[in-house]
């Protein structure tokens, strides 16, 4: 099986918490979608591999810095020898506030602002953790009810299991060959989420600058920084303004995108990294307008963009996108005989060498020195 | 189920031989002393040698057969520097090691987006909707069904040599040009599958979209896609490798590689581009004047040589010396591969050596008695429409050094008088 089955977790832990009515308490439910903030850079339960951050199994009773095969700052190398376990009272101090407590940790993750979603999410992260400090007194006093629990939950029906195709009306293709079988409404909804420039496919909805403030600042800014400057290589998405004649463009919504939809379509279909899909088409509108305001193409936090006022908002740099022209480039033209003798007047001198610059893998230079290709 | 072949196999199995050899010796040491002479001459040829007395291995010591454990070195390689995260990243075919035009599955580079989506193809559908006549969905099976071609199609990607454009930046042709890889694909032709749903005389584009978490999508022209587009579910003869697109990818051949949709899901008909992440924000190539070119689908003509190269230095000395590479075009076949051993003071054309297929890998050849001194080594392909691979200042001249895409420069390999080869560019 590849992935943690979540109808079994989730029975596990439901049990478990009614066992254990004292316990101050997340709901390991809930916990599961605070943990969609996270899982953009960790990964926890079956298989589960180092990604951004490290792998979150039997994080209770790990001690700081201590994964095997992931490489931690300095600072959380440090606090781990100088004896931090992690445990109910570490992680919440360091998930409320991670670079309050661990000075120096790369986790750029700002923190989770409420008690309860850090109860939750710890609640959740404890099901995936077998050591002592992962268990309280009273769940310990459930354990033996707990350790039936998932051979009866690997046989209770999945709730939200797909209807099955022989239950749908099946219409055949009236093609040549007489493949396949006409898709319906709803199939062709689902899928078809694309979003044209000028507006066409996008859904009814509407959201605000100072809405998407807070959904950007918990699903984006961990990745894309707090104003769109962008963490560690992740895509800038805000600024660059005329930079594109220089050494270093930076294409941003702002000074390269040509078109808004494609913010709309993308973030729809692809982000939270790591979550996709995730968002109300409400959440992308406002996201979409926040945006639009770190890249001051709106001003006012009250902006509001819609379905109604999309088309009307145009880029700035949509005008300099031309059609391909390398036919027309002079190296291309048309009867060129390449030169074969004599080509260079003289000796042919060496202008530029790659040891020099040193960035090949496992050459030892400085790896921040190239540019990036994406 | 135990796998003999790995490394800890190797070993058990070589410590049970060094132990049965050590019992050997006692033997061959009394045999002579008793005034046997020592033959002389390799070794390796006048003493028997392991592999010639004991037995092997019997069948199905790996059910699927690996490499052998003396070319682990041969791998695909990333560059941890050029992207943010694994999940979103390119690794590299390793050239310098291949031959022929074919490059085996495991070693195909990977481009992802938002990692490697695992499907099992009974849960993968095929949509097609948009301005057609009937929307239709398939199933693999359904797909299984319609008449396949075979095919041999390079892949590129439009940011292969990317890292070059301000100047030899990587030590090796696995990292300058192994973004690119060729293999036999199996499917069904794109047009079958569009004239089963039948497209509206209104349809002019069509998008592609991919199953996994980034939901890749690109444009394309319909007439491209009536042409010679292939939805395959095989390459090399095998189902296609999950890191390429298991179950059912996108062909578009001689096109950049983004468009190759992979773990293939839905194809929609509408009469103008999308305008997707993509086809706007990236793989649009960046002119000197600031505008951008889009669309710029077809990959060039091009050719690298692969040996002597960074990765592959020349050991043996003077003397016959094989230059070996690959030439490209995605206009159709190579008609000729050009090679200077001076910088491009003086060309011969190469040998092209075996299949000469349309938007498919070539390989040439050009074996030479090297006499010790440095080389300056350059390849340039011209292809069947004519057109000449340019010179790297060539390409700068007309779009400047921020165009990431579409590099197809003559790449230069200085090989001093140890034979150590280096990345360099030339006057």
């Amino acid at each position: 099986m590849l992935k943690f089955p979540k109808s079994a977790a989730v029975a596990v832990l439901g049990l478990t918490v009614l066992a254990t009515p004292a316990w101050a308490d997340g709901d390991a439910g809930a916990g599961e979608k605070v943990f969609k903030k996270c899982s953009a850079c960790h990964a926890v339960g079956d298989g589960a591999k180092h990604k951004v951050g490290p792998e979150l199994n039997d994080v209770f009773g790990r001690t700081a810095g201590g994964a095997e095969g992931y490489k931690y700052s300095s600072a959380m190398v440090a606090a781990g020898e100088g004896g931090m376990v992690w445990d109910d009272t570490t992680l919440t101090g360091y998930l409320a506030n991670p670079k309050g407590m661990i000075k120096g940790t790369k986790m750029a993750f700002a923190g989770l602002k409420k008690d309860d979603e850090i109860a939750d999410v710890l609640a959740y992260l404890r099901s995936f953790s077998q050591s002592e400090a992962a268990v309280t007194p009273a769940a310990a006093a459930a354990a033996v009810e707990t350790e039936v629990a998932p051979v009866e939950a690997a046989a209770a029906p999945v709730a939200d299991q797909a209807v099955p195709a022989e239950a749908m009306i099946v219409e055949k293709s009236q093609g040549a060959f007489g493949l396949g079988r006409v898709a319906t409404p709803d199939e062709v909804a689902a899928w078809d989420i694309d979003i044209r420039p000028d507006g066409t496919g996008l859904p009814p909805g509407r959201g605000t600058v100072a809405e998407g403030d807070p959904i950007y600042a918990e699903n984006c800014a961990v990745c894309h920084g707090d104003f769109g400057e962008g963490a560690g290589r992740w895509p800038v998405l805000a600024g660059g303004h005329d930079t594109l004649l220089k050494e270093r463009p930076e294409k941003t919504i702002g000074s390269y995108w040509p078109y808004l939809s494609t913010v709309f379509d993308y973030v729809r279909r692809a982000m939270p990294f790591g979550n996709a899909r995730s968002l109300s088409d409400d959440d992308v509108y406002a996201l979409t307008a926040y945006l639009l305001y770190l890249n001051d193409i709106v001003t006012e936090e009250d902006f509001e963009l819609s379905n109604e006022n999309f088309a009307s908002i145009r880029l700035p740099n949509e005008a300099n996108f031309i059609e391909d022209g390398r036919p027309d480039e002079p190296h291309y033209a048309k009867g060129l005989e390449p030169c074969m003798t004599d080509c260079k007047p003289g000796p042919v001198e060496i202008t530029a060498r790659a040891q020099i610059i040193d960035v090949t893998p496992d050459g030892g230079g400085d790896e921040n020195a190239g540019g990036g290709i994406d | 189920m135990v796998d003999q072949t790995g490394p800890g196999g190797a070993r058990h199995a070589a410590s049970r031989r060094n132990f049965l050899k050590a019992g050997l010796l006692g033997g061959a040491a009394a045999a002579a002393s008793a005034g046997m002479a020592r033959a002389a001459g390799d070794p390796l040829i006048t003493e028997v040698q392991d592999w010639n007395r004991y037995l092997g291995d019997g069948v199905d010591a790996a059910p699927y057969g690996k490499p052998s454990e003396f070319e682990a070195h041969v791998v695909r390689r990333d560059v941890p520097w050029l992207t943010s995260d694994p999940v979103s990243s390119i690794n590299f075919t390793p050239l310098h090691e291949l031959d022929g035009i074919i490059t085996p599955n495991g070693l195909c580079f990977e481009r992802h987006h938002g990692g490697t989506a695992i499907i099992n193809p009974a849960d993968h559908r095929l949509m097609i909707n948009g301005l057609v006549d009937t929307p239709l969905v398939f199933t693999m099976e359904d797909l299984k069904r319609f008449p396949r071609e075979n095919r041999v199609y390079f892949l590129e990607c439009a940011a292969n040599g990317g890292m070059e454009w301000k100047g030899s930046q990587l030590n090796g042709c696995q990292f300058t040009h192994g973004m690119i890889h060729c293999v036999v694909y199996t499917g069904v032709p794109l047009r079958y599958l569009l004239e089963e749903a039948g497209v509206k005389t209104s349809g002019k584009w069509l998008l592609a979209e991919g199953a996994d978490a980034s939901a890749m999508t690109r444009s394309i022209p319909i007439e491209k896609a009536l042409d010679d587009c292939l939805v395959a579910f095989k390459m090399n003869g095998e189902a296609l490798r999950a890191e390429q697109g298991y179950p059912l990818r996108l062909c578009v051949p001689g096109w950049e590689g983004n468009m190759w949709v992979k773990w293939l899901r839905r194809l929609e008909v509408g009469d103008a581009p999308w305008a997707q992440r993509e086809e706007t924000s990236k793989y649009t190539d960046l002119l000197a004047d600031g505008k951008a070119r889009r669309h710029t689908f077809v990959m060039d003509v091009k050719s690298v040589i692969t040996s002597p190269s960074p990765q592959a230095p020349v050991t043996h000395g003077k003397g016959p010396l094989v230059i070996s590479g690959l030439a490209w075009s995605g206009n159709g076949t190579i008609s000729r591969v050009d090679v200077t051993i001076d910088g491009g003071r003086n060309w011969q054309p190469a040998r092209i050596d075996g299949p000469s297929l349309s938007k498919a890998l070539h390989r040439f050849y050009l074996d030479i008695n090297w006499d010790g001194s440095e080389l300056l080594l350059q390849s340039r392909a011209i292809d069947d429409q004519g057109l000449v691979q340019p010179t790297k200042d060539a390409l700068r001249a007309v779009r400047g050094g921020n165009s990431i895409y579409h590099n197809n420069g003559i790449q230069t390999w200085h090989v001093n008088t140890d034979g150590v080869v280096e990345n360099v560019e030339v006057s």
